[in-house]
Order: structure tokens, then C-alpha cells, then sequence
């Protein structure tokens, strides 16, 4: 009996995502207990203030009636708008991902499968991958709306047909955009070239969001400003984009009614773009699948500066040629080293704060407690060391992936290669954290003291944190993820519980010294530094770098005895 | 030279390998045979350093592996059956790399050849017709040419023995036929070479020994004829029925009448 492939339905060909996710809900892993109940109590915090916050928010503006509706109408606009640009650029490298480089492509391609099918299967995974945050994040955000105007359930109908055809109109257009760079670039290229333009967007964002303070909002004494500053987010264009289309849309709905006429340009608007981005598919995606198949020569950096500079430092043959190895293939992967760059505008702007902070003109924020801010400091830089060792310095071993058999089979032992790593990792993470910590205690005009304590903490708190991080990584290796899947594993998400305990743990023995110390310069007799005090002093900075030290020293020998065990 | 002696590998209750005794002399090529599941590639991994055995000893060059494995793994050169590297490396660092990990730097090379790693590395690179692809990205290889160079890598630190999983699988005629070129002149040269193989033809060519392995148990061990001998097979002109009737396969034969 045959059945003819081509007849096909186009869900037909999701049943293997939906399967393997079934099966992977069904099968359960070491610490999916314990992930699950850090990513779901991390969920419902998130939840809970994004609803608290809109519907507050909503609770504000209807106390100025028409002014009020104005506002929100403008909000809702222009939340929309930051999505749809968001929206965009996710399907760029959804698409990029789904349509040309997944593995089980090379399956598909080979059936007789009708390409209009295949492009409907792969749309609604692209659809789905590249817009579920956003709706993840719109919902409480729109329940808090909802909520703080009182809306009628028509409102919430209007969310529903609203969010779906808003999605679909920047997906598609993102995933036209892929379709037409892949045909021009060979897909490798195009790859590197579409996360580059991903996360620079993301940085962008990010920037924009703090020079446009939407903090400003927050002041209600300030609200003549506020309709200047959505008017400056206002232009000639902005009627025909489907964020102002999707505002009011749900701008109606929360007046009880239905606006027929944006629903409609959103529906039909989103049905056009599929169609069309359907048919391009029919011409142009094989001829750009192709071209992904193949392995042209690809431009590379060759680092020759790396090689000389690693052939003057003091090190054996052997831990010369792991670190030249490791940075260059961190460089060389495009995907590895742009994720830093959302994390170095984090700090940027973090530091821009200060910067523009006229810290004498407001009063909690000068004099003694200035000095206290010092190690919220030392907390934001112990945080973003750990989210720079959890995402590059625990998958480190696991980054060897299907090569270590090189490592293993030759005549270096595995103390050697993992302190290999230790080092290779610990003398960026140093650099980058002291220099944040230096330069915002500095920008925030901390005691001197102080500034030294806190730059010898983070040395402490760095060995530590990436001595756990190596070991912990060796300690639970994922050899077949990707280094994002090896962060959010059980062994990762262990780090970052440890991480947050011992950072917690190095605020407090070094605040409270330094608090002492603090006091005592106050002057008042009560205060003065005892001979006691000065012990405590003594004591509990020995006990922060003895913990320290016992952490970095009993990881990485705790990651040595696990790859020493591997051969079992 | 390679010796295995009395080396067993269980898993829980399952024993994967059973008391396998084996010895490859300098200069000899061994052919290690077995159908799939025998045994051969979780010795091949044991002799490696990847896996530990549960029992038995493995000595490389007379350095016994559990109990000088940095000096045991120096003296072996390993080529696994799929050529797992790093793709960011161009082929040329991925030898320098190799170099490093085995202690070698320029002017302590060794040997009768080039006095440094580049020499080294541009002879290897010859060798396996690589020299054109030195400074690309291993990424943008072929099959063939990651086992290349691979090969290279394991040969690229003059080893005393070389133990080789499967070496010709994806190999075009002309990669084959390099590679026996160069495994010829290897054992000529006294590197003992342990060859893990399906292609029986390729065994017959070139195995001056052969171990055959079933349900991780040496069944057959000798020169070609001998094992010919063994099987009843003398007459044989090829080893496929004699491996066929010694491992209990020649059953498989009939298939081909349906």
C-alpha cells in the first residue's frame, strides 16, 4: 500500500517536537526538582511584579480621566512598539535556526513532503520559538491592565485576537529578511552576521530604554513632561506600524467595545505576510538550503598576536597550547563571545548611573550611607562575576565536547588541564570585576578604605567563584549541550545557588568589619576602635578568605577527581 | 609495543570484555576482529586511557597504563573511528596543539627528522596530503580529511605503538590506500600498530596478526593462516568465510539465496 508523503499535513510534521518534549517532561532528570523550583519561585516573582506594576501604573494614569486614556493609549503603543522591533530580530535567528541549519532538516529535505507544508510546520516553530517570551511577558502585564482599569471581558478577548496576528506580522517579516540573507551569504557566515545584528539590537534596546529614563514615569508631580516624552516617541509613521494597530485595538477593549477596523488591518495584515513569505519559501528556500549545505572557506582571525604573546608568558608547552587553544576557539565562535555584549552594556549603563548621579543633592545618598552602598557594590559585581562564570567558566570542560577524547588519550594529567582552565578563565573575570568595582566605588566617592577592602574582596571572592565554577563544571559535564544548555543544567544551576550563598556570605563578613571601621570614624567615644573591635575586624576578614580559599581549592579538586573518575 | 593481559570490562553484571589477552611486537600491524558488539572498540578504549578496565593490565612501550599513564599514553598514538576535533582550530594549530599536549616545543622535536614542531608539522601535513589545508579551519573539512588529520596527530609524536579504531571507514580509494602506505612504513620503521577493523579485506592485506573477538572473548589468534587453520578454512582464499564460520555467522550467507 502506498501513501502519497505530499498529502502530508503540515502539524504532522511538528509531532516529533511535541513528542520529544513530551517525552522529556516524562523522563526526569537529577535536580529537575530543584530547577524547577528556582526557575518557577524566580517565574512567580516576575509575574507577580509585572502585574503589580501595570496594574499599579493603570491605577494612576485613570486618576486623570481624558489625560489618563491618552496615556494609556500612547503605553500600551508604544510597549507594543518595543516588541514588534523585538520580535523581529528573534525571528531572524529563529528562522536562521528552523528553516536552514536544524539537524532534522536533512531528514525532511530528503521526503516528498509538499515544500508549502514544510514551510507552514517550520513557520509555526519559528512563530512559536521566537515569540513565546513576549507573550510570556505581555500576559500579567496586560491581567495587570486589565485588572487596574476595571476592564470588561471584552478586553481580554481583544488581548487573545490581538497578541496572535501581532506576533505573526514581525516573525514573518524577520523570517523574509533570513530567507534573503541566506541567498546572498553561505549560512555560516550568516549566522555569525544575524546573532551580531540580534544582540547589538538587544544592547540597543537596552541603551535606549536608559537615556529615554522611563523612570521618569514613576514621578507623578512630573506628568506635564511625561506627554513630552511620548510625544517624542511619536512620528508621522507611527499610525501604520501594527503596534499602534494592537494599542488601540486594546484600547477599545478596555472601553467595552471592539475596534473592527485595526483587528481587521492586524488579521489581514498577518494572513498577507504569511502568504507571501510562503511563497518566496517555494522559490528561494531550497536554493538558500543548498548554499547552507555547503563548506566554503570561511574568514577567520588567525590571532598571530595571541601566539606571540603566549610564547613569552611563563608556562609549560603544555598549558601554553590549552590557552591559545581555548581563546582562540572562544573568539573564533561568533555565538560564544557576543553574549557578552548585553552583559558589558549592563554594566555601562550601571555605571552611567553613577556617573550622572548629583549623589550631594540627594540626602540617603551622601555621607555614611554612601559608604554602606559600597557593597551593593561588591553584591552587583559578586553577580555579574557569577553570571559571566556560569555561562563561559562552568561549561568550559563541557565545551571540549566530542574532543576530549584528545585530551584524554594524551600524557597530561587532568589536574594539569583543569587548572589549566582555572587560569585561563580567572585572569579575565579579575580584570573585568575589579575594574567595575574600582570604578563605580570611585564614581561614588566611597571612603578609600573602603575601596580598598572591596578590591581585595572581589580578588577573594574571583578565586573562589571561579574555582567553583571550574570545578563544578568538571564535576558535571554536559559533553553533547551547547554551553547555554550546560548553564542551565543541573550542575549549573547548583553554581548558581552556591554562588549566591558565598557572595551573601562575603557581603556580610566584610560589611560588618568594614562597619566597624566606618563607625569608628564618626568620631563619638562609643564608637571608638577597642582593642575587641579591632579582633572581630581581624577575625571575620580571615574567616571570608578562608572560606574563600577552602572554596576554590575543594572545587577544583572535587572537578580533578571527577575527570580523573571518568575512565569508569 | 602494545600487551594486553587478562583484561576485563563488566558493567554491572554484563561483561563486556572477557579476560582478553593480546600482544602487538614492534613493527607488527595486529588486526583486531569481531562483529559489532563484540568487544573491540571498548578495548580499543581501555588501551586509549578513555575507559578503565575493571581487571587486567595494559602496558604501552612496557609503561603499564593505570600505573604510568602519562608516560604509557606519551608512547601511543590513538586515531578513534569518528574524528572528533576542534572545529575553530586551523589544521596547522591543531598539531601545534598536539605538540604542546605531548611536551614537545621547537628544538625538542626529536628524532631523525625535522629538529622543531613546524617541521614537524609541515612533514605530517605532506604526509597525509594536508600541506594546501594547513591554515583552514577544521570546520570547513571533509570526513576524510578530519581522519587524515587525525592520523596525523597520532603518528605526529613518533609513538612506539598505535592503536586505530575502524581507519578506513568514510575513507575515499585513494585516503585507503595512503593510509596503508603509511601504516606499511610505520611498522617498517618498529611501530607497533593495533588495527580495530570490519574490512576484512584490509585485515588480510596488511595484518601480520590477527585477534578475532566474540561476546568480548579472544575465539582466534595468530598469523592469517594459522587462524585460516583454526577455522578449518585453509583453503579459503578469503577471510570473510573464515570470520563468518569462526564467529557463527555463516548462517547470514543463506540470506543472500532469498
Amino acid at each position: 500500500m502506498r501513501s502519497d508523503a505530499r498529502s502530508v499535513s503540515f502539524p504532522f510534521l511538528l509531532l516529533p517536537h511535541i513528542w520529544a518534549s513530551r517525552n522529556r517532561v516524562r523522563r526526569r532528570e537529577r535536580g529537575d526538582s530543584l530547577r524547577g523550583l528556582l526557575f518557577g519561585s524566580i517565574g512567580v516573582v516576575v509575574v507577580v511584579a509585572l502585574s503589580s506594576g501595570s496594574y499599579w501604573l493603570a491605577r494612576q494614569v485613570s486618576a486623570y480621566e481624558e489625560f489618563g486614556d491618552y496615556l494609556l493609549r500612547l503605553g500600551l503603543s508604544w510597549l507594543f512598539l518595543s516588541f514588534l522591533a523585538f520580535l523581529a530580530f528573534s525571528g531572524v535567528v529563529t528562522a536562521l535556526s528552523s528553516f536552514f541549519l536544524a539537524d532534522d532538516l536533512r531528514l525532511l529535505m530528503t521526503t516528498p513532503v509538499a515544500a508549502r507544508r514544510l514551510f507552514f510546520a517550520r513557520f509555526v516553530r519559528t512563530l512559536a520559538a521566537a515569540s513565546w517570551m513576549v507573550v510570556v511577558f505581555m500576559v500579567p502585564v496586560l491581567i495587570g491592565v486589565g485588572l487596574g482599569r476595571r476592564a470588561p471581558a471584552a478586553f481580554y478577548i481583544a488581548s487573545l485576537t490581538t497578541i496572535a496576528p501581532f506576533a505573526t506580522i514581525p516573525v514573518a517579516l524577520g523570517s523574509a529578511c533570513t530567507l534573503a540573507v541566506v541567498n546572498i551569504f553561505p549560512a555560516r557566515r550568516a549566522r555569525d552576521l544575524l546573532m551580531l545584528m540580534g544582540l547589538l539590537f538587544a544592547v540597543g534596546i537596552v541603551l535606549l530604554l536608559r537615556f529615554i529614563q522611563p523612570e521618569r514615569l514613576m514621578h507623578v508631580e512630573s506628568l506635564p513632561d511625561i506627554a513630552d516624552f511620548f510625544a517624542t516617541l511619536q512620528s508621522p509613521i507611527t499610525p501604520m506600524l501594527p503596534s499602534f494597530w494592537a494599542g488601540e485595538s486594546l484600547f477599545a477593549g478596555i472601553k467595552g467595545g471592539v475596534d473592527w477596523l485595526h483587528q481587521s488591518a492586524l488579521w489581514t495584515t498577518a494572513g498577507a505576510f504569511t502568504v507571501l513569505l510562503g511563497w518566496a519559501h517555494e522559490r528561494w528556500h531550497f536554493p538558500g538550503y543548498s548554499r547552507s549545505q555547503e563548506a566554503p572557506k570561511t574568514r577567520f582571525a588567525r590571532f598571530v598576536a595571541l601566539d606571540t604573546l603566549a610564547a613569552v608568558l611563563p608556562l609549560s608547552d603544555v598549558r601554553r597550547q590549552l590557552l591559545v587553544k581555548d581563546v582562540k576557539i572562544f573568539l573564533r565562535d561568533v555565538s560564544q563571545w557576543v553574549q557578552l555584549l548585553p552583559l558589558v552594556a549592563l554594566v555601562l549603563l550601571y555605571l552611567y548611573n553613577f556617573r550622572v548621579l548629583d549623589l550631594e543633592r540627594i540626602p540617603y545618598m551622601s555621607g555614611f550611607v554612601k559608604n554602606v552602598y559600597a557593597f551593593v557594590n561588591l553584591g552587583m559585581a559578586g553577580f555579574v562575576m557569577a553570571t559571566v562564570a556560569v555561562r563561559f567558566v562552568f561549561p568550559a570542560v563541557s565545551a571540549e565536547g566530542a574532543a576530549f577524547w584528545i585530551i584524554r588519550t594524551s600524557p597530561i594529567s587532568m589536574h594539569d588541564f583543569l587548572w589549566s582552565k582555572f587560569w585561563t578563565a580567572l585572569a579575565p573575570v579579575l580584570i573585568f570585576t575589579e575594574l567595575l568595582t574600582i570604578a563605580a566605588n570611585f564614581l561614588l566617592g566611597v571612603d578609600p578604605f573602603l575601596q580598598v577592602v572591596a578590591a581585595g574582596a572581589i580578588i577573594v571572592l574571583t578565586f573562589a567563584l571561579v574555582g567553583l565554577a571550574t570545578g563544578l563544571g568538571a564535576r558535571y559535564p554536559r559533553f553533547g549541550a551547547d554551553a547555554t544548555q550546560a548553564a542551565g543544567s543541573y550542575g549549573g544551576v547548583m553554581f548558581m545557588i552556591l554562588a549566591v550563598l558565598l557572595i551573601i556570605v562575603t557581603i556580610a563578613l566584610v560589611g560588618w568589619p568594614a562597619s566597624i571601621y566606618m563607625m569608628s570614624k564618626t568620631g563619638q567615644y562609643r564608637w571608638r576602635l577597642t582593642p575587641e573591635r579591632q579582633a572581630i575586624v581581624v577575625i571575620t576578614l580571615s574567616i571570608f578568605v578562608t572560606i574563600g580559599v577552602a572554596t576554590w581549592r575543594v572545587a577544583m579538586r572535587s572537578g580533578v577527581r571527577a575527570l580523573e573518575g571518568m575512565r569508569e | 609495543m602494545i600487551a594486553v593481559q587478562h583484561l576485563v570490562k563488566e558493567y554491572g553484571k554484563f561483561r563486556a570484555v572477557d579476560s582478553v589477552t593480546l600482544e602487538v611486537k614492534p613493527g607488527e600491524i595486529h588486526g583486531f576482529l569481531g562483529p559489532n558488539g563484540a568487544g573491540k572498540t571498548t578495548t580499543m578504549r581501555m588501551i586509549a586511557g578513555l575507559l578503565k578496565p575493571s581487571s587486567g593490565r595494559i602496558l604501552v612501550d612496557n609503561h603499564d597504563l593505570e600505573i604510568e599513564p602519562e608516560a604509557a599514553k606519551g608512547a601511543l598514538g590513538f586515531i578513534p573511528d569518528r574524528p572528533f576535533i576542534y572545529d575553530k582550530l586551523t589544521a596547522g594549530e591543531f598539531l601545534r596543539f598536539h605538540a604542546g599536549l605531548y611536551g614537545m616545543s621547537n628544538g625538542s622535536a626529536g628524532g631523525s627528522g625535522p629538529s622543531n614542531v613546524e617541521g614537524r608539522v609541515h612533514e605530517m601535513l605532506d604526509l597525509f596530503e594536508l600541506r594546501q589545508w594547513e591554515n583552514e579551519l577544521v570546520e570547513s573539512f571533509s570526513h576524510g580529511m578530519k581522519q587524515r588529520l587525525v592520523m596525523s596527530s597520532a603518528f605526529f609524536h613518533r609513538p612506539r605503538a598505535v592503536a586505530v579504531d575502524e581507519p578506513m571507514v568514510g575513507l575515499d580509494p585513494r585516503g585507503a590506500r595512503l593510509i596503508k602506505d603509511v601504516f606499511r612504513r610505520m611498522s617498517e620503521r618498529g611501530v607497533a600498530i593495533l588495527m580495530s577493523t570490519h574490512t576484512l579485506e584490509v585485515a588480510q592485506e596488511m595484518c601480520h596478526r590477527l585477534s578475532i573477538i566474540q561476546k568480548g572473548r579472544i575465539i582466534a589468534q595468530g598469523t592469517v593462516d594459522a587462524v585460516k587453520q583454526l577455522a578449518g578454512s585453509a583453503n579459503d582464499e578469503h577471510l570473510t568465510s573464515v570470520f563468518l564460520k569462526l564467529t557463527g555467522g555463516s548462517g547470514l550467507q543463506e540470506i543472500d539465496e532469498i
